[in-house]
């Protein structure tokens, strides 16, 4: 469970987030919406503390993210990031990007920690990319792969940062699919997308994050067909 | 930044140092020691560029051989030392003697009014005459003949005090008698002031030169051996050369080097080279090249780790760490390598009391100052990694230190490959400095053979083939580094 109280973040004068609170259950999967600049990456990114927070309380499972004696480093090993960029290591093949990380942080031995690299690329259906380079892969393929690196760490929260803005529409779908996969496993799940179709049939949250502020948070079926505030409104106008 | 992690940083830093310097200090041993016997052991430090007082005898097994040598062999074994030798550029031995690397000089050094001020010296025990060298076809014969004309000596020599007074003269100061030989066949300087002996060898063997000894009454004072002020050795050896006048053991042994015609060797063609006679020689440059190696690869090795450490200080959030490694870029950049080599060498012994052995400290000297470049450019290569890259890492959990050296340094590597190849070239290069430390590197002893052949180009031209080799193999390596880099393309 996370628990936000009041998160604020500024950037010199630049106020990003003006007070957020909210409550994620053990299993939810929250859709972040909302316009550019509306503080959508940020909040994400405060969640496992890339961003340090100005003001305001995070606790996962009762454990203070900003609190001095929380070992951020093995919080940090409980939750998983994908970013819009994949950032894959270029310098080790598909394989030794998944076993890395539970080899050198968790202490697998190589025999295990491949045996579940074959499982999770087998998941995002690239098992016989397990050893080339991530250069030689298309962009949806670096994203499933950067997937199944996160989930090589056993997460119990995942974080999407706008997973399938920097694709080719056709790489779009084979992403989703993946995570649409992972949601209904019972994963914690935050992911900000500019996917509507997709928030609507995966989410059972729907943030809407404008100006910094958390304007609206509702069931999907709710939020697009009747939306409370204005400005949710006007934002679906344009999009949809 | 992880404080265990600078901890863990420190500690192998202080291990590699350690191991180099063990390393270092092996390969450092002077190339020449004599064994006289049980006892202690006495430094005697020496210009082995001066046949026949000494020079190396680089085609026999690299030993320090001469006049000097012998007499220096024959005291010690009187007083019951064992002798140890150690070779040095002239004007280096009184800075030797003040820093107590060496317990005596006898480096056919006379005992001037200026040295004296420096140095103890004991009862003379040779009287050289000066001597004009010049071309035939000029044949200087008085000091008056040169009033006007370019004169050559050797900097540090006491032929430094006989042209002194000469207003209208225009002096040339050269560190070697090779360099000076060359020069008068150049045309640089009209006339060379050497001692009789010297000017004897080069003349028999230059067909083009001529000698002239200079009337006595303007010649220096005799050779004597000089000891750091207040040295006990003095008096002790001063009994040894009183017992050695007497018996004529010291007549015997300038006998065996002046009395007996010394088999002529060919007289150099003017033009043309003569390869041939490096042959004897090349064991000697081959080790010299394997010093040069050695020394190129410890420094390399320490720059690098240590210059990663101060780029590390540089991005660090910790403000001290950042000043360290601001200032010591712009101190090690700021100021001149020769610089800092002789600084480290000469200062150590009198700061520390530890006699630092000269490869070491010039490995040192050559890591510190590269470590400063390779700093700038190792930030650079870190700066250029994607951001991303870091953040991947830490929403992993991988701690900072793991992230570093498997995420971070690897790709920072690849990146500035081509930049680090520059400065390993440099280095090699670089590394003919040390000869000023006397450091028995591939220059220095190319400049060994040409005082000991009067082959002026040959050894240079060899020293400098076998370094574009080197550099060669270097880049080719480099080469195929890079290409294993970039198979993840």
């Amino acid at each position: 469970m996370i628990n936000v109280e009041d998160l604020t973040k500024t950037y010199g004068k630049l106020e990003v987030l003006k007070g957020i609170s909210t409550t994620v259950e053990q299993g939810e999967v929250v859709a972040i919406i909302g316009p550019s600049g509306s503080g959508k990456s940020t909040f994400l990114r405060c969640l496992n503390l890339l961003e340090m927070p100005t003001g305001g309380r995070i606790a996962i499972d009762g454990v203070e993210l900003t609190d001095p004696k929380t070992d951020i480093t093995r919080i940090r090993q409980n939750i998983g990031m994908v970013f819009q960029h994949f950032h894959l290591f270029p310098h080790m093949t598909v394989m030794d990007n998944l076993t890395f990380a539970p080899m050198r942080v968790k202490g697998l031995s190589k025999e295990e920690a491949r045996a579940k690299g074959y499982m999770l690329l087998e998941r995002v259906g690239l098992k016989d990319k397990a050893d080339v380079f991530p250069s030689k892969l298309s962009g949806g393929q670096k994203q499933r792969v950067a997937i199944a690196r996160s989930l090589a760490m056993d997460p119990e929260i995942m974080l999407f940062d706008e997973p399938t803005s920097a694709l080719d529409p056709e790489m779009v779908k084979e992403v989703l699919a993946v995570i649409r996969d992972l949601a209904s496993t019972g994963m914690t799940m935050l992911i900000v997308t500019h996917e509507m179709k997709f928030a609507r049939e995966a989410a059972d949250t729907i943030y809407f994050l404008d100006g910094g502020r958390l304007i609206e948070k509702a069931e999907p079926e709710r939020f697009f067909s009747k939306p409370q505030s204005e400005r949710a409104a006007r934002f679906l106008e344009q999009v949809l | 930044m992880n404080n265990k992690f600078v901890r863990r940083i420190i500690v192998s830093l202080v291990c590699a140092i350690l191991i180099a310097g063990c390393w270092l200090a092996i390969a450092g041993q002077p190339a020449s020691a004599a064994g006289q016997g049980g006892g202690k052991t006495i430094v005697m430090g020496t210009s082995p560029d001066y046949p026949p007082y000494e020079n190396v005898d680089a085609a026999g097994g690299g030993e320090i051989v001469g006049l000097d040598i012998d007499i220096a062999k024959h005291i010690a074994d009187k007083l019951g030392y064992k002798l140890q030798i150690a070779g040095s550029d002239f004007d280096g031995l009184i800075a030797a003697l003040q820093s107590r690397r060496v317990d005596f000089v006898m480096s056919a050094m006379s005992a001037t009014e200026e040295r004296k001020k420096s140095v103890d010296f004991s009862d003379t025990y040779y009287n050289a005459r000066n001597t004009i060298v010049s071309l035939k076809k000029h044949s200087y014969a008085t000091l008056d003949d040169l009033k006007d004309k370019r004169i050559g000596v050797q900097l540090g020599s006491t032929q430094e005090s006989v042209v002194a007074g000469m207003k209208g003269a225009q002096i040339t100061k050269l560190s070697k008698i090779p360099d000076l030989m060359q020069s008068l066949k150049a045309d640089r300087i009209d006339a060379a002031i050497v001692e009789d002996a010297v000017a004897a060898d080069y003349a028999g063997t230059n067909a083009d030169l001529h000698f002239e000894m200079i009337p006595a009454e303007d010649s220096g004072e005799g050779y004597a051996i000089a000891f750091p002020k207040g040295s006990p050795y003095t008096a002790e050896f001063n009994g040894v050369l009183q017992e050695m006048k007497a018996d004529g053991a010291l007549q015997a042994i300038i006998d065996n080097w002046f009395g007996t015609e010394k088999e002529a060797e060919p007289a150099v063609k003017n033009r043309g080279l003569d390869f041939k006679r490096l042959e004897p020689y090349v064991g000697y440059l081959v080790r010299g090249t394997y010093v040069t190696l050695l020394f190129t690869l410890v420094s390399a090795l320490f720059g690098f780790i240590w210059g990663g450490i101060l780029s590390l200080f540089k991005i660090s959030n910790v403000a001290p760490l950042r000043w360290f490694s601001t200032v010591y870029t712009s101190i090690f950049r700021g100021t001149p390598l020769l610089l800092q080599l002789l600084i480290i060498y000469y200062a150590v012994p009198q700061l520390f009391g530890y006699t630092i052995p000269a490869l070491l400290a010039a490995g040192l000297a050559f890591g510190l100052n590269s470590a400063a470049y390779l700093s700038e450019t190792i930030r650079g290569g870190i700066l250029a990694v994607d951001k991303g890259q870091r953040e991947a890492a830490l929403s992993l959990g991988i701690p900072y230190r793991t992230m570093m050296v498997s995420i971070i340094f690897p790709q920072a590597v690849k990146n500035i490959l081509p930049a680090l190849v520059n400065e390993c070239v440099a280095l090699l290069k670089e590394s003919s400095l040390v000869s000023v430390i006397a450091v028995a590197d591939l220059l220095f002893r190319a400049s060994v053979i040409r005082s000991t052949t009067f082959l002026a180009f040959e050894p240079l031209l060899a020293a400098g083939a076998i370094y574009y080799v080197l550099v060669l193999i270097l880049t080719s390596l480099a080469r195929l580094l890079e290409r294993r880099m970039r198979r993840s393309d």
